[in-house]
């Protein structure tokens, strides 16, 4: 790519001259700038970029602007709406839910990252482990993470029934919990609901990428650190965690950036209720945008979103770019 | 004795990768593991290490039993092929790691990490990651990383391998210089023997999980027990051709050699099957009588200080290492002599050498 994008390339000027007047030389020109790859370079970075920006880039200004606009439905259709500022903004923030959703979302991200991280951890770690089936039984917890969220919504939303759910009938069998919880439907556990869910259908992309990470270290280390003295634990505190360093980094911040993103769990399950209780911020801007019609302020949370993700991609970015280990 | 392993075995599934091996390496001793790759030779070096579980026999450290422990708990360091320094620590923090986990205090750690760094020339690096050094630099601190610890044994498991041959002879030397500063006890695995005679106190040549044979340096040189030991040991490799015993008993003919006898140091029965061995050093231009044969030259290479002729030999290559220069063409005949002394004979069946008894004259001003 660098090199490509120095030196002198003859065919890419004839493919910008536009007003040639040979037309079979700029063919063939093009024909070359193909063959010798250096064109192609060109075309595919054309491609990727026309798609980020029609798909991408295009929709977060569009919603930028309509969060800084007066949306309604008659105005849907226009680009030309009243201006009205940060209005929006100040109206989103000032709703009397908007305290509930932010701390429900904050919990329901700190819980399902901290979790999904921890247990993904224990079970990379435990897969690293030399035994039999090792392999097919990490292949199949990856089940879990190809099925549809709306799916796995609907089955844990049967598993934690109140009534006739199977984790009400374990808990009663074993003498956890004998009266039955009301998971869904109770507000003071809506949204844990959601968040056990949601921790069960993260675990196997933590532990995929832990596995990987895990894999990269070199044997000999762990060697040498038992030579030197260093138990297991010390092993994995003074060697795992920091040539995990990166990989642990970039988890996290996936982590959040899909965490933020569920949206079909509380879709399958609770519906941000019962009155809000398990309600969070993208299920939210849904509601607002699409169930309200007030687009303006679903797209506002939207931004606010976009801004905290842009945060945490800056920070994991910002941990990472020194980061050269080997 | 510092190490002693007795009837060692090691299974890994149905393979048996270590068959009895039986060895004990006094205090102070530098012992090389040479062979083949797949002979056991690191195998051995990582079970003593404690890295692989040993399936049966023994092995004392100083008099102790370590055979169930652990690694941290047999007081043994290691030097990796590829060095395993901690990537994400300084070379200051890679030396004092083991030190650390003692819970020696700071200023301990920092004092003796000094001074292994002083001995191997490392203060200036100590502030360095391991990323930012070059390999021999990084070599230095897997060394540094073994001495600062001040094992009772020191193992290394091909050390120089990853080096540039200049590099490689280099700290071949500062590396046996090293041992004998500390008074170090060390085990050293090497596939080249060129290392291991040149490094070693005593030399173990292993071959499919056994021991094929031991001794010091020169003496696998002159008496090597076996044909393998005698094509492993010495460079260019020894000449070994099949010959059978003559009627007389005294002498042996190359098979499909026409011309002179080659006379025997010891009496065979006639008839026997046998291969016989000759350094490539060994061999001399030769106009009068005694033991020699002929050959045609079918290659020459000369390096300026030495001439290597390859010769055909009633159909078979044999090599001549000469110390001067030859002016011959391709093609010429010559006359080959050597001293019956020299000549190294094996069973054909067996591979074993028939001449161990005999003593090694001393080899003194022999070229």
């Amino acid at each position: 790519m660098k090199i490509s994008g120095q030196t002198s390339r003859p065919g890419r000027i004839a493919v910008s001259a536009l007003p040639d007047p040979t037309a079979s030389t700029m063919r063939l020109s093009v024909f070359d700038t193909f063959r010798d790859g250096r064109g192609l370079d060109a075309l595919l970075v054309l491609l990727t970029l026309v798609y980020l920006i029609v798909f991408g880039l295009a929709p977060i200004l569009y919603t930028v602007l309509m969060s800084l606009q007066q949306v309604d439905m008659f105005t849907l259709g226009d680009f030309s709406r009243p201006f009205v500022g940060f209005a929006n903004y100040v109206d989103v923030l000032t709703r009397p839910e908007a305290g509930m959703v932010a701390r429900h979302t904050l919990v329901f991200v700190a819980l399902s990252v901290a979790c999904q991280l921890v247990l993904g951890f224990a079970l990379a770690l435990f897969f690293q482990q030399d035994f039999p089936g090792a392999g097919i039984m990490r292949g199949l917890f990856l089940a879990a993470w190809i099925m549809p969220g709306l799916v796995v919504g609907g089955i844990w939303r049967w598993m934690l029934a109140g009534d006739n759910g199977v984790v009400n009938s374990l808990l009663a069998v074993t003498h956890l919990h004998p009266t039955k919880i009301f998971w869904m439907s109770d507000p003071a556990t809506s949204l844990y609901a959601v968040t056990i869910a949601n921790i069960w259908l993260g675990i196997p992309f933590n532990m995929l990428l832990l596995s990987v990470g895990l894999a990269a270290i070199p044997k000999d280390l762990y060697e040498a650190a038992q030579l030197d003295g260093a138990g297991p634990v010390e092993r994995f505190r003074s060697i795992t965690l920091p040539m995990m360093r990166a990989t642990l980094g970039a988890l996290v911040s996936l982590s959040v950036i899909f965490t933020l993103q569920q949206f079909d769990l509380f879709a399958g399950m609770t519906q941000g209720g019962p009155s809000n209780s398990s309600n969070v911020a993208q299920f939210w801007s849904w509601q607002l945008s699409f169930q309200t019609y007030d687009i303006a302020g679903g797209s506002t949370i939207a931004v606010l979103m976009i801004a905290v993700v842009i945060g945490v991609a800056t920070l994991y970015v910002r941990s990472t770019r020194h980061e050269q280990i080997g | 004795m510092q190490i002693t392993l007795d009837g060692l075995q090691k299974h890994y599934g149905t393979y048996h990768a270590l068959k009895s091996i039986d060895l004990a390496v006094p205090a102070g001793q530098f012992v090389a593991l040479v062979g083949p790759s797949g002979c056991g030779k690191s195998t051995l070096l990582r079970t003593i290490a404690g890295l692989e579980a040993i399936s049966a026999g023994t092995l004392r450290i100083a008099g102790e039993d370590v055979t169930r422990r652990p690694p941290r708990q047999r007081d043994v360091a290691m030097v990796f092929q590829s060095y395993a320094l901690y990537p994400h620590m300084t070379v200051a923090e890679n030396m004092g790691y083991a030190l650390k986990l003692r819970r020696l205090n700071r200023t301990d750690i920092a004092r003796r990490t000094q001074v292994a760094a002083a001995t191997l020339g490392l203060e200036a690096l100590l502030g360095r990651y391991p990323r930012e050094l070059s390999g021999g630099q990084r070599q230095r601190v897997a060394m540094g990383r073994a001495i600062v610890r001040d094992p009772k044994v020191f193992l290394f498991d091909e050390p120089l391998s990853n080096l540039d041959a200049a590099l490689r002879v280099h700290m071949r030397g500062e590396l046996r210089d090293l041992h004998d500063r500390l008074a170090a006890t060390s085990v050293y695995v090497t596939h080249d023997q060129i290392e291991a005679m040149t490094m070693a106190d005593h030399v173990v040549v292993m071959r499919a999980g056994r021991i094929e044979q031991q001794g010091r340096p020169l003496d696998l040189y002159d008496r090597p027990a076996s044909r393998f030991v005698a094509g492993f040991i010495g460079s260019p490799a020894m000449n070994i051709l099949p010959g059978t015993v003559d009627p007389s008993g005294r002498a042996a003919r190359l098979d499909g050699a026409e011309g002179p006898l080659l006379s025997l140091p010891m009496l065979l029965e006639p008839g026997r099957p046998v291969l016989l061995g000759l350094r490539p050093e060994h061999l001399r231009l030769s106009q009068e009588g005694g033991a020699r044969f002929d050959g045609v030259v079918d290659h020459i290479e000369s390096t300026g200080s030495t001439t290597f002729v390859k010769l055909k030999v009633a159909s078979q290559a044999m090599v001549m290492t000469l110390a001067r220069r030859l002016d011959v063409t391709l093609g010429d005949p010559m006359q080959i002599g050597f001293d019956p002394a020299d000549l190294h004979i094996f069973d054909r069946e067996s591979e074993a050498s028939l001449v161990t008894q005999r003593d090694a004259p001393p080899r003194a001003g022999r070229a």
